[in-house]
């Protein structure tokens, strides 16, 4: 709709001289009520959601569900949390953010962008390879340690929460200098695994529920009990268009009808 | 202020663009010069990397230089070492990616020489070799440099294709621009800002200096 | 040293044939309509175009021989050339363009102050007049110390003082060299005023009726062009 009121205010002149002078006042009158009407009958029916990368696939399945349930249709961008972070805070048109950390949720609040936050997943990272001889050593330390393993992808610990539990594994495991020749840097969780997963490197650091895609269930993984718990957060944002949507929205993400989904995919 | 991250720019810019000066030279000869079958399909793969997104080029010269990947699977082999996510992988790619830019130029300039010069060279017994290192490029001085000049700044500018095979490693592939991009997103906005602000001056004296060079050519 | 040619070549228009010899310090001059094949001749015979058939033969020397695939390149050939225009090089200054391939520098001054160039040194070829830099090309092409020298309408683009001054200073010099000379031109006063032999060249094949047509014996010895006189020329000074 938005789209269409550009095109309309742009090529308004040409659109005039098109129509004949009976039209003219329908037409007239058919585009002041919809470019002065905020809350024009055909908003009502979307929101528009900005997601975390790591998750694209559960993200997918719980909004099919809801447009199934409620009838409003769902608009995601994917992107890295701090990509999407800074959109918002240029004024980009989203009705709800769902984060990869509790972080930034948080200081959309404290600058005034959103009313309050709400935890709606919990992630895990885990150590994936496309080559399932990794997975054969007695812990993931030591499968890092041996002299073939090259390369390791990590999503940048100063920018993707899940590079940080990553690194604080590492560093827990007394790791974290030995293996930095070894680090690749992927700029999201996303890139991390796209370079495990070409084999660009013998194996990184990826989000739980990357091993349960097509891709990721071609090799194995470790889990990383050092990692901390990712804790995943969201908020509406106040220059919402469709609050109810919005808020009909995060009810559901928060409910049990959820849970399975986002079990499957590795999310608490 | 990331000092290391421009450090890492302007090598790159650097070397990427001494090494093209030497390897688009002949080719830019080859397509000025010479006719042969083909020739137009060997033009427009030349100038490919102009036309396709640097996410593109990025995604397959992560296969190519990948440890599976033809060019990459000869390098360990022969070394031992990986190509991609190191400062030689990133100044392939850089190569690559500003291939076209260094090529133009400076096949323009050569052709605006005219032929009858290269004959009276070759009667006057200068070899095509000869007549290459000291007509052809004594006279296209200023094509030449105003490639030089474009492929630095092309290259300094690098962000798609480095952001795909780089792997952002301080101090060997990360790169200025992708660094900006990186302090944006831990909310680091006056580092990015002094970062981004660094390129304004070293991009401007550099365009100055084909402006430059442009009107000198035009005695 | 004596030249002498068979080519034969397909060109766009026309088929050029033709068979000629020059011996050494004789100047042949090729003379025809504009497109008829004369530029081409003077590039087969240095070397830059390659005839479709025939020989060149330099003294005992084969510098072409279609049938046993013999094709000397023009570096090799040892040659001087004097282009319309440009044949000097841009980058470089007089001196350093007839000193360029010149056999002795020290002959590259004495040829700058035979054609009278001296003070010029220096400068490049953007900031002298056409004629100054005729007359260097013509010491760049001496300075080589040429087994032939080929001119190729060399004066066409200068006005007619500077032209009529270039002549007689190449007449005097003809009787100095010792190679032979093609020289072509569409002018026939100058064809007339230089050649030891002229050799007509129309659609590339020798015309000598073409010669006849166009020319007429006046009483007197000077045979004169049929077509637009040259005006004499007063100057005041």
């Amino acid at each position: 709709m938005f789209f269409v009121r550009l095109y309309v205010i742009y090529n308004t002149e040409n659109i005039f001289k098109e129509i004949s002078m009976k039209n003219k006042q329908f037409v007239l009158a058919f585009i002041l009520i919809t470019l002065m009407n905020p809350f024009s009958v055909l908003a009502q029916e979307k929101i528009s959601v900005a997601v975390a990368a790591n998750f694209i696939s559960a993200f997918k399945e719980i909004a099919t569900d809801f447009e199934k349930k409620t009838g409003v249709k769902v608009e995601a961008t994917f992107s890295s949390t701090g990509n999407l972070y800074s959109q918002i805070q240029n004024g980009a048109p989203y009705d709800v953010f769902l984060s990869a950390d509790e972080q930034r949720p948080d200081l959309l609040q404290k600058e005034g962008f959103t009313e309050g936050t709400f935890i709606y997943a919990r992630g895990q990272a885990v150590l994936w390879s496309a080559n399932k001889d990794f997975c054969n050593a007695s812990s993931w330390q030591d499968a890092l340690k041996n002299d073939k393993i090259k390369k390791i992808a990590i999503a940048n610990p100063l920018t993707a929460p899940y590079g940080a539990s990553a690194k604080a594994a590492l560093q827990k495991s007394g790791l974290w200098e030995v293996m930095q020749s070894k680090l690749v840097n992927g700029q999201d969780i996303a890139q991390a695994f796209q370079y495990a997963s070409t084999q660009a490197v013998d194996a990184g650091f990826c989000a739980l529920s990357a091993t349960s895609s097509p891709q990721g269930k071609v090799g194995c993984f470790y889990h990383i009990p050092e990692a901390p718990a990712i804790v995943q957060a969201g908020c509406i944002l106040k220059r919402t268009k469709n609050k109810v949507g919005a808020e009909l929205f995060i009810t559901y993400i928060m409910s049990d009808q959820t849970t399975l989904i986002k079990k499957k995919y590795g999310y608490r | 202020m990331d000092y290391l991250a421009l450090y890492v720019t302007i090598k790159l810019a650097l070397v990427t663009t001494a090494v093209l000066m030497v390897i688009a030279a002949p080719i830019a000869y080859l397509l000025a010069y010479k006719h042969f079958p083909g020739k137009s399909f060997v033009e427009a793969l030349i100038y490919l990397p102009m036309a396709l997104p640097p996410t593109v080029i990025g995604f397959y010269l992560i296969i190519l230089m990948g440890p599976r990947g033809w060019v990459g699977g000869i390098w360990e082999s022969l070394t031992g070492g990986s190509l991609l996510f190191t400062f030689l992988g990133i100044t392939v790619a850089s190569i690559i990616y500003s291939i076209p830019f260094a090529v133009q130029p400076m096949k323009a300039a050569f052709q605006k020489i005219d032929r009858r010069l290269l004959d009276a060279a070759y009667i006057l017994g200068l070899s095509k070799r000869a007549t290459f290192m000291r007509v052809i490029i004594p006279n296209s001085v200023s094509g030449i440099a105003a490639s030089a000049v474009l492929v630095f700044l092309h290259s300094i500018g690098a962000f798609g294709v480095l952001l795909m095979v780089g792997g952002s490693i301080p101090g060997q592939t990360k790169v200025a621009s992708i660094a900006i991009y990186e302090a944006v997103e831990m909310m680091d906005y006056s580092a990015a800002g002094f970062l981004a602000l660094s390129f304004i001056p070293i991009s401007y004296a550099f365009l100055l200096l084909v402006n430059r060079l442009n009107e000198d050519s035009r005695i | 040293m004596t030249l002498s040619a068979t080519l034969k070549k397909r060109l766009k228009y026309f088929d050029l044939e033709l068979s000629f010899t020059c011996p050494t310090g004789r100047m042949m001059v090729m003379i025809g309509p504009s497109g008829g094949g004369k530029t081409t001749v003077i590039r087969m015979l240095a070397g830059l175009a390659k005839p479709d058939d025939g020989r060149i033969i330099f003294g005992d020397e084969v510098w072409f021989d279609a049938g046993q695939c013999i094709h000397i390149p023009p570096q090799k050939r040892r040659l001087g050339y004097v282009f319309q225009d440009y044949t000097l090089f841009p980058n470089l200054n007089l001196y350093d363009n007839a000193a360029f391939a010149a056999i002795d520098k020290k002959e590259v001054d004495v040829l700058f102050e035979l054609f009278k160039i001296d003070h010029l040194k220096k400068r490049r070829p953007h900031m002298v007049s056409g004629g100054e830099r005729q007359r260097c090309a013509i010491c760049q092409a001496l300075a080589r110390h040429p087994r032939l020298l080929l001119l190729d309408e060399p004066f066409s683009a200068l006005d007619v003082i500077t032209r009529r001054g270039l002549r007689e200073e190449l007449k005097n010099l003809k009787g100095k060299l010792s190679c032979p000379v093609i020289y072509v031109t569409h002018d026939i006063n100058e064809a007339l005023f230089l050649a030891d032999e002229i050799l007509p060249v129309v659609d590339g094949k020798n015309d000598d009726g073409w010669l006849q047509r166009t020319i007429t014996r006046e009483p007197g010895s000077q045979a004169v062009s049929k077509g637009a006189r040259e005006p004499r020329l007063s100057l005041v000074y």
